[in-house]
Order: C-alpha cells, then sequence, then structure tokens
C-alpha cells in the first residue's frame, strides 16, 4: 500500500512550511527513518525522516512552495507497486494550481513522531570513512559525490574518480564555503578569497550573500521566509495585543559594582564569563515568580500561565531577529543561565537553534543597550504578553541628600499586552524589577 | 626439514623444557600414563617419571590451585585442563589467584606456570566438550594468552611460555592436533605480542586465529583467482595483542574481516574491531566484518554440528561482501 508523506507538526504556532530541499529523487529507495526532505517553517529547518521504506514513488510538492502543515507532498510505494492515480492527478494540480488547495490538506492525527533533527549536512550521507577523509582532504562537497556501493554508499574509489575529474578548483575554496556557496547559488569564481593564499573562506560567501541581499535604492528584494515570519507574527502582535508602554530609570551602579566584584571569581570557579545581560535574565525571571500574569499567553476565553519561566533574548541577525529562550530562568543558577545564553546566542549566529528553543519563551528581553539609544518600545513577541526594553547606561547628575553627585543611570522600558494586564499591575511589576537591579547583593542573594 | 603434527610439536616442546629444566613439572588429567587426552603428553612419564609428569584426581580446582602454589615457590609447572569447558570449574584459582597474585604480593612473588587448554568444536564432542571461549582469558588481565595455529608457533610459543616469568594460558586447537608442518629439531622461543604475516596483499586483510589461519589461506588462495588479493594476520598471542601489526595491515588494505572462533558477542573478533574502529577509523572502505561462532550452544546433532561450524567457504564469502566496496 501506498503512504503518504506528509510535512509534519513543526510546533504549536506553527502553521506553514515549505520544503526547501528534497534529499531524494523521485524513484529512489527510501528507509523508514531515512531524512527524504528539509523542511523550513518559522525561521527554522528540520530535516522530515521517511514514515516508511519503499519507493520514492511520487514528489507533489517542488521545493520552495509554502504549504499548511500535514499537507501530502509526497508517496512512498512499494517496490512494482503502482502509484495509485490519485495523487498523479494531485500532482498535476499542484503544479498549475495554488499549492495550499484544500484537496492537498490531509485532516488527520500528526504522523508518528516524526523526530525533528537539527539540520547538520553530513548526517545523511552513506560513506565509508576513508573515502570522507579522502573527501574532506580534496575539499569535495559529500552532496556532489555518487555513491556506487551496496545501497548507493559512496566508496574510496568513488571520492578518487571525482577527485581526478575535478580539477584543482580555482580558486581554492574551503569545503564549508563550498558547501555554502552551493546551497545559496553564489558563483565562487567571482569571489575574492581572505583565506591563505586566496582561498576562498565560507565568510567571504557569506560577505557575497550578504551583499547580494542588501537593501539598495531602485532594488525589489524578496522576503525570505524568515522575513515573511517575522512580519507576519509582528502585524498580529501589533493589531491583535493592544500595547500599553511604562518607563522606569533604573540605577545601574550597584549591579555593575556587584558584577566588577564577583566577575574574576565566579570565571574562575564556573568558567563563564558573565555579562550584565545574565543578571537581567535572572532578575526578570525572579520578578515573573512575584507577578505570574506577566508569563501568561491568551487562549481562546482563557489566559494560560505556563509552570515554566523561559525567558527569551532577542538577537539580532543579518537575516533579522531571532529569539532563542533561557530555559527555567527562575531556578538555574547564574552559571547556568550564563551557559546558556552563550550557546544560545552561539547556536542562533549559526542557523542551528531548534524549535523548541524559539518556542519555549514565556517572556522576551530587548537589549539595545550597545547602541546610543536612551530609550525605545518594542513589539510583544506573541504569544507572549510582556517584552522588556533595555536602554543604554548613561551617567547623569542627580541630587544625593542636596548635594549635587552622578550617577550610572539606564532606562527601562515594558511593553505589555493589555487585554490580560492592567495598568497598575505593570507598573508594580517594573518598579519591583529596579528594586531588585538596585539591590543585587539581596536579589542574587540565594544564588 | 621435517614434518610432525601439532600434538608431537608440543609434546616435543614439553620434553625440551623437562630436559633442560628440573623446575617444570607436568599436571594433569590422564597425562601420564595415558599420554594425555589428545597425545600431547604421551611417552613424557616413562622418560621423566610420575613425580614430574603426575597423574591427578578428576579435581580442575585442586590441581590448577597445586599448580599456582608450586609456581609461586619456584616451580614452572605445566598444567593441562583437558577441554577449556571445564576452567570454569577452578575459575576462581585461574582469574583470582592465578592471574593476580603476582600483583598481590607487590611483584614479590611471581606465577610462572602455564596452563594448557584447547578449543574448538566439530568432534561431536556436544555443548561441554566443544566451547571456544578464549575471550575470557584475553578479557582478563594478568594472562597472557597463546594461540598457536601452526606445529612450528606451537613448539616456539610453548617453550616461550614456560620460560616466561608470568602465566600463560595457552589455549590449542582440537582440530589443529593432527596438523603437520616443518618444525625444527632443536629448541627456539618465539616472542609473545609479534603476529605473523602468513600472506601478504592489498585488498583485503583477514585477521585469523587458530584453524581459522588455515581457513583464510585456503580462501586467500581461492579469492587470487578472482584477482582479490588477500592479506592474512596471525595475532599468535592475544595478550600481549599486535595491534601494530593489525593496524598496518588494515591502513594498508582498508578493508577487515576477523576470523575467530570465539562465540560473536564480545569475542576476541569484538575486541579487534573495536581496536579498529578507535585507532583506524578513517582508513577503513568498507564496513569491518566478523566471521565467528554463532552465540549458541555447540549442538550435537551432527548435521546442527555441521551447521554451527564455519570455514573457507564462509570466509570468501565475507571476503566477497567487503570487495563490493572496491
Amino acid at each position: 500500500m501506498a503512504t503518504e508523506i506528509v510535512i509534519p507538526m513543526l510546533g504549536i504556532t506553527v502553521e506553514k512550511g515549505k520544503i526547501i530541499e528534497w534529499l531524494k529523487n523521485e524513484g529512489d529507495p527510501v528507509e523508514k527513518g531515512e531524512s527524504i526532505f528539509v523542511v523550513e517553517a518559522d525561521k527554522v529547518t528540520t530535516e522530515v525522516e521517511s514514515p516508511a521504506s519503499g519507493i520514492l514513488a511520487k514528489i507533489l510538492l517542488p521545493e520552495g512552495v509554502e504549504v499548511p502543515l500535514l499537507t501530502v507532498v509526497g508517496v512512498i510505494t512499494r517496490p512494482g507497486e503502482e502509484v495509485p492515480a490519485k495523487y498523479l492527478k494531485a500532482a498535476a494540480a499542484v503544479a498549475t494550481t495554488t499549492p495550499s488547495g484544500p484537496e492537498f490538506a490531509v485532516s488527520r492525527p500528526p504522523p508518528p513522531a516524526p523526530t525533528p533533527v537539527a539540520r547538520t549536512a553530513e548526517d545523511v550521507i552513506r560513506i565509508v570513512p576513508a573515502a570522507r577523509k579522502l573527501a574532506r582532504e580534496k575539499g569535495l562537497d559529500l552532496r556532489t559525490l555518487t555513491g556506487t556501493g551496496p545501497e548507493g554508499v559512496i566508496l574510496f574509489k568513488d571520492v578518487q574518480t571525482t577527485a581526478a575529474t575535478v580539477a584543482e578548483p580555482s580558486p581554492k575554496v574551503s569545503t564549508l564555503a563550498r558547501r555554502q556557496a552551493a546551497k545559496e547559488g553564489v558563483f565562487l569564481a567571482a569571489l575574492q578569497g581572505s583565506g591563505v593564499r586566496g582561498r576562498v573562506m565560507r565568510a567571504d560567501v557569506e560577505r557575497a550573500i550578504r551583499q547580494e541581499k542588501a537593501p539598495r535604492l531602485g532594488k525589489v528584494i524578496p522576503m525570505d521566509t524568515m522575513r515573511q515570519v517575522i512580519a507576519r507574527r509582528m502585524s498580529e502582535s501589533a493589531f491583535n495585543a493592544p500595547h500599553i508602554y511604562f518607563f522606569t530609570e533604573i540605577a545601574m551602579d550597584p549591579l555593575l559594582t556587584f558584577r566588577q566584584e564577583i566577575l574574576a571569581d565566579f570565571e574562575v570557579r564556573y568558567g563563564r564569563h558573565l555579562s550584565i545581560n545574565d543578571f537581567l535574565i535572572k532578575a526578570v525571571a525572579l520578578n515573573i515568580l512575584d507577578f505570574p500574569i506577566l508569563n501568561a499567553t491568551i487562549r481562546d476565553k482563557e489566559i494560560l500561565i505556563p509552570s515554566d519561566i523561559n525567558i527569551g533574548l532577542a538577537v539580532a541577525l543579518p537575516e533579522g531577529l531571532i529569539v532563542p529562550a533561557i530555559a527555567l530562568a527562575d531556578k538555574a543558577g547564574l552559571a547556568e543561565i550564563a551557559y546558556q545564553r552563550t550557546d544560545l546566542v552561539k547556536r542562533a549566529q549559526s542557523g542551528k537553534l531548534t524549535m523548541a528553543e524559539i518556542e519555549r519563551g514565556t517572556f522576551t528581553i530587548s537589549s539595545l543597550a550597545q547602541y546610543d539609544i536612551t530609550q525605545f518600545t518594542a513589539i510583544i513577541n506573541p504569544p507572549q504578553s510582556g517584552i522588556l526594553t533595555v536602554g543604554k547606561t548613561r551617567e547623569e547628575l542627580y541630587l544625593l541628600n542636596g548635594n549635587v553627585a552622578s550617577r550610572k543611570v539606564a532606562t527601562f522600558g515594558l511593553a505589555v499586552d493589555h487585554r490580560i494586564i492592567d495598568g497598575v499591575v505593570a507598573a508594580e511589576f517594573l518598579q519591583h524589577l529596579k528594586l531588585k537591579l538596585e539591590k543585587p547583593t539581596f536579589t542574587f542573594l540565594h544564588l | 626439514m621435517r614434518e610432525i603434527t601439532y600434538a608431537e610439536a608440543l609434546n616435543e616442546a614439553l620434553r625440551i623444557c623437562l630436559t633442560e629444566d628440573e623446575r617444570v613439572v607436568l599436571l594433569g588429567e590422564d597425562i601420564g600414563r595415558y599420554g594425555g587426552i589428545f597425545q600431547v603428553t604421551k611417552g613424557l612419564q616413562e622418560v621423566f617419571g610420575p613425580e614430574r609428569v603426575v597423574d591427578t584426581p578428576i579435581s580442575e580446582a585442586g590441581f590448577v590451585g597445586a599448580g599456582v602454589g608450586a609456581a609461586l615457590t619456584g616451580m614452572r609447572p605445566v598444567v593441562e585442563i583437558m577441554f577449556i569447558d571445564f576452567t570454569t570449574v577452578c575459575m576462581d584459582m585461574i582469574v583470582n589467584q592465578m592471574a593476580k597474585m603476582h600483583y598481590m604480593f607487590g611483584g614479590k612473588g611471581r606465577v610462572p606456570m602455564v596452563l594448557r587448554i584447547n578449543i574448538g568444536a566439530g568432534r561431536g564432542a556436544a555443548a561441554q566438550h566443544s566451547q571456544s571461549f578464549h575471550s575470557f582469558f584475553m578479557h582478563m588481565p594478568g594472562l597472557y594468552v597463546a594461540i598457536p595455529a601452526t606445529p612450528y608457533d606451537a613448539k616456539g610459543l610453548l617453550i616461550e611460555a614456560i620460560n616466561n616469568d608470568n602465566p600463560v594460558v595457552f589455549v590449542e586447537h582440537k582440530r589443529l592436533y593432527v596438523t603437520k608442518g616443518h618444525v625444527p629439531e632443536e629448541s627456539y622461543r618465539i616472542p609473545f605480542g609479534q603476529a605473523e604475516v602468513r600472506r601478504e596483499g592489498k585488498d583485503v586483510t583477514v585477521v585469523a586465529t587458530h584453524a581459522m589461519v588455515i581457513a583464510a589461506l585456503e580462501a586467500a588462495a581461492e579469492a587470487a583467482v578472482a584477482g582479490i588479493d588477500v592479506e592474512v594476520v596471525d595475532p599468535r598471542t592475544l595478550t600481549p595483542l599486535d595491534k601494530e601489526a593489525i593496524l598496518r595491515s588494515v591502513k594498508k588494505t582498508g578493508r577487515l574481516l576477523i576470523a575467530d572462533e570465539d562465540n560473536k558477542t564480545c569475542g576476541v573478533a569484538a575486541e579487534i574491531s573495536a581496536i579498529v574502529a578507535e585507532e583506524a577509523v578513517y582508513y577503513l572502505k568498507a564496513p569491518v566484518l566478523r566471521n565467528c561462532s554463532p552465540d549458541t550452544p555447540v549442538p550435537f546433532s551432527p548435521p546442527l554440528e555441521k551447521a554451527y561450524l564455519f570455514g573457507k567457504d564462509r570466509l570468501l564469502e565475507s571476503i566477497r561482501r567487503l570487495m563490493a566496496y572496491a
């Protein structure tokens, strides 16, 4: 019997996805559990595994077309089995009409546990170890190799053959650069390499891609999936959740001094470098314990307050903003928070976050403290109900017992969803946060 | 050069050691008047007397323990156990005494003792007299393990074992006792930890032990007709294991088959596979294959025992599978 391949459920807030790459061609044998395509949804790519073993008889959804989740995108048959006629018709329809037609959206429970794996290019390539090593030495992209061994495994001699036919690449290109260039369609020969002896590195390819995507007068830039997701979610939030804004000035000297005092010892003991953000994350999480409503989400006529407090931290990337969340920030110690933050930011920059890490956020912090920005407002990251903004720390004069003194101060802003959070609650939340940050020794006492 | 059997080569080694060194004594069941179940000690009691070639009662724990004690007092006992299967009744003596004394006494006591045992199915001797679990002793720290495959090695390794100051488990093979080969008349020693490349080749490495060495050479000859160049490596001792020789060969061929008659799970072949995976994985052009005994008791039923056994044909099959990756 033919088995349908669908785009799996990818997360609670995800509705649509598009296949950015089929890893198999029509007519290829596939094994159950083997990755067959890469789907992109809400900024994250996921490899999807085959639900059955057999032949990938029909691809119904081409690459690059966005469709609702659970849309049937392909059919697997047993060897020798005909492709049922209804799928052939469907394929023709996809090719000619809008791909999200209701006849393709199958309503049924999600397929059995499609384990979404973070996409790593080499996972799915079957190649004997010696051939892998040779390919690396020769700078060959494994994806370009054809295997002639049992079950299509790439053999040592396959790499040798390819290496012999591919003339010494000119210009010299690193493996990562070659892979990135192949993915994005960058013409390597046109690039100036910055590596040793003019070797083209991944950074060079990425620079070329950025330049290609950089806004220029008189240019039309198609929105990529990430930009489209950002656009949709931002307008959803802005138009559905009535925002109200609050600002307060927080004296930063105590926290800066406190951090300075523990920084060196902390690094020796825990091997982590503490940033001001780590204290902010922790203080916000502790503050949410006092004001659980700031952790809430609206679901129909209910206010849902999750028991976990996961604090999202906005990370700016060339392609747009992404908000991975520090898990259980109320329970995690500073060392754990610093570890999670470093790890998440690093992986955000290399595009290796998982869906869960982005979706689990219950409140967001957005900081522009590194810019000369005194204060700013932000749009709430749906389905959350609050977002904290952090402006630069500045020095100002103030009156202390009638004398002029100087202090460091930053303006914090809070935007909340007024549907469920009243102004007084928001004001108290921000005021308590101020107290926590201005009395760091007490706030972080039990850490 | 003259040809003698594996059993005769062992007999000659014992005879030489008994003659050269009065500390050498033999202990075992029916080794004296009867000459041993496989005739390895044939005629020795007549020459050296019942004081040095001792027929023991049927009590392995007793006479292996006596061997350990004798070794500790400075003797060089060579103890025969009829079948490897019976080592289980004296495992405490082997594992906790023979293998450990040297360590427990901080090197002040030593156990220069040889425990002769044999493996191999195929003689209709059923599940309790046919086993090949020599990897037990390879697994156990404190013991040397010798595994001669030819009459020449049988003699040279046994003389080395008796002269070695460490406890040695000397694993013979039932089917090999009657095989013949060139053996010099004089005394010679084969150092432990030196594998022998029995045949050089560039396509596939077969690491083979005991009777599998012979099977591997037969398979290699047949493979050569098909243009496949097989290298056969015989480790000769499992402890110490000549890792270098194995790795050198695998690095050359990139394809490895291990043929050993222990059970597949946790056996000698498993250990060698793991070593290669750890230290030479990037040289592998194909999966590592193992030809081992099935993980079942050795059947008594002759057709079933025949199915249990493997040899040249099974090895050839594996060699061809490896060459699918050529």
